[in-house]
């Protein structure tokens, strides 16, 4: 129930064969607690109370062992995000080739601080760990799209360019 | 250029070289028909004499892991292959992944087989998303040509190939933390024993190997465990995947032999550092690993033991040159602002002790350092990740060895770089 | 059976057992946190690691086992481990986790409910440096209610898991979790499924700093203030120990004392808080005998005479009701002055829940049924009609003090006789209905046996002292019988009564307090 007295909207995953086939692979039905995770914030863009509740009952854990994943790692957003996520690696190799200046760039052209989302909830900045591409450093990621060398102008262009 | 022939990025530049149709043009799976007619013990055999030593990081003999498997339990038994490439510096697994996906995948049918399990696992971080849609590619190609499921190439021997995202955590990469999270649970290593050989994934034997360990072993099937020895240092051979970057020209995956000199890695293969700078630091394998000041890093070779007599280690040979436009100050607070980001927080030492580097790096940087915090950067460190004196033993207080990872580099840069970090600390006033 | 030589000491050790099982065994200290007996290991906290001689790092002694090595390995040819726990190197290293552990540690001991017994507090002053050397700012996050019970300080908290793994393994109910990573980690629980079943208490008790604190007993007292009694629950048939802490008249709080054949290390809610019911009811501390609507007092040599008297009159045609609230002492001897005892007043029943680990809460609600059944045989359930076909006059009733509303047909029979003597602490609408009211004892305050449904007869404890003129309750019955037969014994003390019982009893005979002692023993 919420506090008002009204039911909670129950979560439905709308790709519900592969929700299936995800559940089906493990030997365990709780080794699918990240996939249906991941599958879920697809849907909904980010982890929300109903979301916990679905991801337990299909997992056949409790919503508390659910939520602790959902806090632990990074890629998963109990708050709403932007349409687009900036994902700037910042550790060393991507730090000594200009990724700070990548977001200061972004910070100043669209007055989003790391961590803030654009008011028209098109970009969220964010500061991210090392992303495995070093050799091609600077390194931001969009979404699920790695943008790997660019330089400032390059990078001007690619935000230009979102829709 | 390099005079070596790569085995493992060998066809890397082709067109369409990361399909099935490809990789079976240039000899794919029969490394794979050659396993299905042995025993399986011969196939660890092989690898065993191989002298493979894994790539992930911690460089264990793959052949003996393997080995450790028990014989007489009717658990299943469980390979996992470790795509969570999250070292700093390294990036050579997504280069594999890309480009010949194929080349791991045989290689973990190859590991399966040997150890008996029916069900095996590629855990891949997730942000690595295209790597991850083209392994799905790849494994469905294995599934429709029946190199994957039911009675591979006609053998009795059945396996299955789930891929599994990770969701951002570098301990994801650690064996245990690994398990954990593909159970489901938050990535919290385990305490060791039990080993996951014996109780690893849902309590059952488990073996853990890293990309490019299991891309070796194609090539070792075929061309046999003598070729692949006589590849660089006996004790720790074949051909090696190399990751440069930082302050290169021409950073990237080089793949040369084991044992190559890192000045050639440098300097040859990725053309040097740029506008003429000087050589400052380079860590040799990742983050994890104590960096090397110029004139060591000059004198050395990219072996395990040699980096080992050196101080330091060549984990998941991923290189980061620093030259002298690089502050050291403010490149350790970065990797020590990794691990703080990166740590579990399971164990004490490791969850209190790189916040509090953290917050003391942050500090000096601003000014606000005193004579003694650099002491104490040392102390934290001991009291983390334990001395860098192996000769003494490694007194490591943390569950995983992450706690060694955080104190090696950031102690190594305060050992070897401490003018920098004392020019940080403000000056004394005169008093007239 | 493998030789383990620690410190100075030379045990013979089961194989497979760790360090820190043995070294609790024999009474050497090994710090710990993380570490609990019922819950799985996890070796997070660092806090109890060792020296082995052989093994590089320093080795958690809650996950290293001792077993038999081959005899080219053993140390000095003769230890299959040695270890070293209070070595330079181990003290050093111990100060330095302490240092870690209270780098956000507020300096909370004047104002914190676990100081005088608190893990942290005891170590530092053992194992710990006197001061630390961090200086930056500390992580401070404000309190938190975890369920309606159970308050976090999370600034208190070192993250050993503790609360978290006896949600997921003691009481299945898994609301507590570890929140984010690294430093950032705090324990939390789901806002719409707080920490509310009924062992939520136990966290407060596990914790072993002050970080989980029951609101029940939050800043009411000081430990070193209390006084720590031994005793057994008395709110269902499962007998769960305790510990009640009083100060003079006051209870403050009860905890569970470890019993393997009995409750583990847990107790429930239910027992842990139900002390509170008897600090506002009206109780009897004088004899009384009915006046029209009220009561005068009297001494105990006229009540005693008085009862007597009644008695006497209607021999054959007198009752008990018995109480398996009461103790064994007190229905034996009920059952000695009445020729027969019938019943029992309606049983308070609940429901019967049981945990993952076999911990158990009794649907039965009172905690001396099976004694009663074994000391007082014939208990017949519907008295009623006895009572009108053997012509029954008069009624001696234990009474457990439940405020019970009497339905019709009990309101029948208290009308129809002539006589009802209740023997009671509390002022319920039975005793209000009673010719002659003699104050027994509140639960708190009783000394006696009582067997729980296992069949373990089990020491029951006063931590208060008794009030006005009360009595135990087996000695008012004692007195009792005494006045009405010059020649029945007259016990000295309670000891008496037992060997008596058990002369009478079998399965009850050889039993003595000393022998019951702690942990009870199994009625054969």
């Amino acid at each position: 129930m919420n506090s008002n007295g009204t039911p909670k909207k129950k979560f439905i995953f709308t790709d519900s064969g592969r929700m299936e086939k995800i559940l089906s692979q493990y030997p365990d039905k709780r080794s699918a607690t990240l996939p249906l995770l991941h599958l879920a914030q697809t849907q909904k863009g980010f982890i929300t109370g109903a979301i916990i509740n679905a991801v337990a009952q299909h997992t056949e854990t409790h919503p508390a062992e659910v939520m602790d994943c959902v806090s632990f790692y990074t890629m998963f957003f109990s708050r709403p995000q932007g349409t687009n996520k900036l994902q700037v690696c910042q550790t060393l190799s991507c730090s000594l080739n200009g990724a700070d200046d990548f977001v200061d760039h972004i910070t100043q052209k669209y007055g989003t601080k790391p961590g803030e989302t654009t008011s028209d909830g098109k970009f969220t900045l964010l500061k991210v760990e090392c992303l495995g591409s070093c050799g091609t450093a600077p390194v931001i990621q969009i979404n699920n799209d790695y943008h790997e060398g660019l330089s400032i102008n390059e990078l001007d262009k690619l935000l230009d360019s979102i829709p | 250029m390099s005079d070596f022939e790569p085995v493992l990025t060998e066809h890397i530049h082709q067109k369409d070289c990361h399909t099935l149709s490809f990789y079976k043009s240039v000899g794919g799976y029969t490394a794979l028909e050659k396993v299905l007619k042995m025993n399986p013990a011969e196939v660890t055999e092989e690898v065993k004499d191989s002298n493979l030593r894994g790539r992930g990081g911690a460089g264990f003999p793959a052949g003996i892991k393997w080995g450790f498997i028990p014989k007489d339990t009717d658990k299943p038994k469980y390979l996992i292959n470790n795509a969570d490439e999250s070292e700093p510096g390294t990036f050579k697994d997504r280069l594999l992944m890309n480009k010949v996906p194929h080349q791991m995948l045989e290689g973990m049918i190859i590991a399966a087989y040997a150890i008996g399990c029916q069900t095996s696992f590629i855990y891949i971080r997730g942000e690595f998303y295209k790597e991850f849609k083209m392994l799905e590619m790849a494994v469905d190609e294995a599934y429709e040509s029946n190199l994957l499921g039911q009675n591979i190439l006609g053998s009795n021997y059945n396996l299955d190939v789930v891929i599994h995202r990770g969701a951002g955590a570098y301990i994801c990469g650690e064996e245990t933390g690994l398990i954990e999270s593909l159970e489901g649970k938050r990535g919290w290593p385990r305490i060791k024993p039990p080993f996951p050989a014996i109780e690893g994934y849902l309590q059952s034997p488990t073996i853990v190997n890293n990309v490019e360990t299991l891309s070796c072993i194609p090539h070792i099937i075929t061309r046999g465990a003598s070729w692949f020895k006589s590849i660089g240092p006996e004790k720790g051979p074949g051909p090696r995947l190399f990751c440069i970057s930082g302050r290169v020209n021409n950073p990237g995956v080089f793949e040369e032999p084991m044992g190559i000199a890192l000045k050639d890695l440098i300097f040859e293969r990725a053309g040097g550092i740029p506008d003429g700078k000087k050589l400052k630091a380079v860590f040799p394998g990742g983050s994890s690993s104590a960096i090397l000041t110029a004139e060591e890093a000059l004198d050395v070779n990219m072996d395990f033991d040699e980096l080992v007599e050196k101080k330091t280690m060549l984990g998941s040979a991923g290189v980061i040159v620093m030259d002298e436009t690089v502050d050291m100050v403010q490149a350790c607070l970065n990797i020590a602002r990794f691990y703080a980001h990166e740590s579990c927080g399971q164990c004490t030492p490791c969850r209190e002790g790189t916040a509090w580097l953290v917050k003391m790096l942050t500090r000096l940087v601003n000014g606000g350092g005193t004579p003694k915090d650099i002491d104490m950067i040392f102390e934290i460190t001991d009291n983390i990740g334990g001395l860098i004196d192996f000769s003494k033993g490694s007194f490591g207080k943390t569950i995983c060895p992450f706690g060694e990872a955080v104190a090696w580099p950031v102690r190594s840069f305060v050992e070897k770089f401490k003018d920098e970090f004392l020019a940080y600390l403000p000056k004394e006033k005169i008093v007239v | 059976m493998p030789l383990l030589k620690i410190d100075d000491k030379e045990i013979q050790v089961e194989s497979g057992t760790t360090i820190l099982e043995i070294a609790i065994a024999s009474g050497i200290e090994i710090p710990y946190y993380c570490y609990h007996p019922a819950l799985e290991v996890v070796g997070s906290c660092r806090m109890c690691l060792v020296q082995v001689e052989g093994m590089p790092k320093l080795q958690v002694s809650c996950n290293t086992f001792v077993g038999e090595v081959h005899p080219d390995r053993k140390v000095n040819g003769k230890y299959d481990m040695v270890v070293h726990t209070q070595n330079e190197l181990v003290v050093k290293e111990r100060k330095n986790i302490l240092e870690f552990l209270l780098l956000n540690h507020p300096l909370d001991c004047p104002v914190c409910d676990q100081a005088g017994e608190c893990y942290l507090q005891d170590y530092s002053f053992k194992f710990g440096n006197a001061h630390s050397r961090f200086e930056e700012e500390k992580r401070v996050r404000p309190n938190e209610y975890l369920g309606s019970q159970i308050v976090i300080n999370h600034n208190r908290c070192i993250l050993c898991s503790r609360c978290v793994r006896f949600t997921q393994e003691i009481s299945g109910t898994s609301e507590l979790f570890v929140e984010a990573r690294g430093y950032n980690s705090k324990i939390a629980a789901l806002e719409d499924k707080p920490l509310d079943n009924l062992l939520a208490g136990n966290v407060a008790d596990i914790c072993p700093v002050g970080a989980l604190l029951s609101t029940d007993y939050i800043h009411k007292n000081r430990i070193w203030n209390l006084e720590q009694k031994p005793s057994v629950c008395q709110d269902c048939s499962v007998g769960c120990n305790v510990d009640v802490f009083s100060q003079q008249d006051q209870i403050f709080r009860l905890t569970a004392r470890e019993n393997q054949d009995v409750n583990g290390y847990f107790m429930c809610d239910i027992g842990r808080y139900g002390f509170h019911r008897f600090e506002k009811i009206e109780r009897i501390i004088h004899p009384m005998v009915r006046n029209g609507k009220s009561f005068n007092v009297l001494d105990w040599d006229e009540a005693i005479k008085k009862t007597a008297d009644l008695i006497e009159k209607s021999k054959d045609k007198t009752a008990g009701i018995v109480s398996p609230f009461h103790t064994n002492e007190s229905n034996y001897l009920l059952g000695l002055l009445m020729k027969e005892t019938l019943g029992f007043l309606p049983p308070i029943t609940g429901e019967e829940i049981t945990f993952p680990t076999k911990f158990r809460i009794s649907a039965d609600r009172s905690p001396n049924l099976r004694g009663v059944n074994d000391i007082c045989g014939d208990l017949v359930k519907d008295f009623t009609s006895i009572i009108k076909t053997r012509d029954i006059r008069g009624l001696y009733i234990l009474d457990d003090g439940v405020d019970r509303k009497l339905d019709d047909s009990w309101k029948d029979i208290l009308a129809k006789m002539d006589f009802v003597i209740v023997q009671s602490y509390a002022m319920t609408e039975l005793a209000k209905s009673a010719h002659i009211v003699l104050p027994g004892l509140a639960p708190f305050e009783r000394e006696g046996t009582i067997t729980n449904d296992k069949g373990r007869i089990q020491w029951l404890r006063p931590s208060l002292a008794t009030k006005g003129d009360s009595k135990p309750d087996w000695e008012i019955l004692m007195l009792v019988r005494n006045a009405l037969h010059k020649e029945s014994e007259y016990f000295a003390d309670l000891g008496e009564v037992i060997k008596k019982m058990g002369d009478q009893f079998p399965n009850y005979s050889g039993i003595s307090l000393f022998k019951i002692g702690t942990q009870g023993m199994a009625l054969t």
